[in-house]
């Protein structure tokens, strides 16, 4: 039930519900079928080391408190009604980052017998992460890089080589 | 020392009832938060972070469950609120004098500062989620260890005065020595019990998320878990009130509202990331065999020292 009125009283309520959303994206994780490295990455991003709080990035219990779906490793059978179900508890706007290269293609457990496929075969991903596994600042990375796709801005440049 | 008085109209929509306590909740949210990220060696959120979590939720879509009564659900998260935001008229925020008094109001205070508990819980037993229904019962389990404490420990500044009414012992307290000084149990008692009552971290088993998601509000999303959220804030602005006007000689200025209401911020955060989440069994174990021991060992030196002051001194 989405009202297209172009205003320019509705327009800055649009700001205002994306600077909202953009600021205060609560995130919550979700293992298809990883091989737990890219959870344990995941796990570190979120400890004070990098402190995404500063961010206003919060890690959440329940599916219908989250707006960023953190998704991990590639599809088992087992795992995809699952991850469909909490997919849809998800309140809209919703966003599903796939971190890691199984999330992306399948990786290294790619034409398994138990395997799915990718985490985009099964939901709709807006941004993925590539890595095995991939390291916290990237991660960090893919999830600004989202947030700025709200704002229709461009997407941040690379991160840089470590040194 | 008097107080300064408002006119009804301004104390419901701005200053202390609606735009002000609101705004003002949000901004403790965000110290307290802060605090609990120092205290961590973090850097902590942005200063407008708790507002743009709240508008966030508010444009979200809000999913009404199967199986739960959808009039309840609606309405519970507006019914918690307002319980808060009406308790707010009663107390003397920033320091004037409360928008509403008279003999009594700390009971009611105190009454309508559970119902938000009491909402949660509703809220939580009405959805057939099992998580929200554990949630509930925790909560409730909760609401009946640290209430009565709770109730004993701002019962205590209330007899020494003789008076019910917040009002008066607010500028009692402000001309005698600080009640934290005669009544050191009372106080303790006082400011756990207001994190208990918050559910803030030492307490807060009733939504633990690594046990049972959210708690209560597992099924809550968009509004009804924004309005929650901030009437939690705007009771943790009321319980520093009632506890620094009661315990830290009373608020007689803005500025002397601020320093008090600091402090036992400061205090509060320190305790929330100095200890680790109690199990429910322990939570009410501790409250009932030592929080309601303390208190009414407390009350009774009370009663005690008033029996025998005048027999000693011819008071
Ligand atoms: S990308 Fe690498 S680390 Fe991540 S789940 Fe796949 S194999 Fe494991």
């Amino acid at each position: 039930m989405e009202l297209k009125l172009d205003t320019p009283w509705q327009r800055a309520l649009d700001q205002i519900k994306t600077w909202a959303r953009v600021n205060s994206p609560w995130a919550i994780h979700y293992n298809s079928g990883s091989c737990n490295g890219c959870d344990i990455e995941i796990l570190a991003t979120l400890t004070p080391r990098y402190d995404l709080e500063r961010f206003g990035v919060k890690l959440q219990g329940s599916p219908r408190h989250a707006d960023v779906l953190i998704c991990t490793g590639p599809v088992t059978l087992q795992s995809r009604d699952r991850l469909v179900r909490i997919y849809q508890q998800m309140p809209e706007p919703k966003f599903v980052v796939a971190v890691g290269s199984c999330g992306i293609s399948g990786g290294a457990f790619q034409g398994c017998y138990n395997i799915v496929g990718s985490i985009g075969e099964v939901i709709p991903v807006d941004a993925y992460v590539p890595g095995c596994p991939p390291r916290p600042e990237a991660i960090i990375h893919g999830v600004v890089a989202l947030l700025q796709s709200l704002q229709k801005k461009p997407a941040p440049a690379a991160v840089p080589e470590e040194k | 020392m008097n107080n300064i008085t408002l006119p009804p109209l301004i104390a419901l929509l701005l200053f202390p009832g609606g735009l002000f306590l609101l705004s003002f909740s949000l901004f403790f949210e965000w110290a307290d938060r802060k605090l609990v990220a120092r205290f961590q060696n973090r850097l902590g959120p942005r200063w407008f972070q708790p507002l743009a979590d709240v508008v966030k939720l508010l444009a979200k879509e809000e999913i009404v469950p199967d199986g739960v009564h959808k009039g309840l659900f609606l309405v519970l998260p507006i019914i918690a609120l307002a319980a808060a935001l009406t308790a707010a008229l009663y107390v003397p925020m920033l320091g004037f004098s409360p928008a509403f008094s008279f003999q009594g109001d700390l009971i009611v205070t105190l009454y309508l500062l559970s119902v938000m508990t009491l909402c949660l819980g509703l809220a939580g037993a009405n959805t057939a989620d099992r998580f929200s229904l554990i949630g509930a019962t925790r909560t409730l389990t909760q609401l009946f260890s640290y209430e009565a404490p709770f109730l004993l420990a701002l019962l205590g500044p209330a007899i020494v005065v003789g008076s019910w009414s917040i009002a008066e012992i607010n500028t009692l307290a402000s001309d005698s020595l600080w009640f934290i000084l005669s009544q050191p149990i009372g106080f303790l008692v006082a400011l756990v019990g207001l994190m208990g009552k918050l559910e803030l971290p030492p307490f807060d088993a009733p939504e633990a998320e690594t046990e049972i998601v959210a708690g209560a509000l597992t099924e809550y999303s968009g509004r009804g878990f924004a309005l929650f959220r901030l009437g939690k804030d705007v009771e943790l602005v009321i319980g520093l009130t009632l506890v620094a006007a009661f315990y830290l000689g009373g608020i007689i200025n803005p500025l002397d509202f601020l320093w008090k209401v600091a402090v036992l911020l400061l205090v509060t955060a320190g305790l929330q990331s100095l200890f680790a989440r109690l199990r429910i069994d322990q939570t009410v174990g501790l409250w009932w065999r030592v929080g309601a021991l303390l208190a009414l060992l407390q009350l009774l030196a009370i009663v005690v020292g008033r029996y025998l002051n005048p027999l000693l001194f011819g008071r």
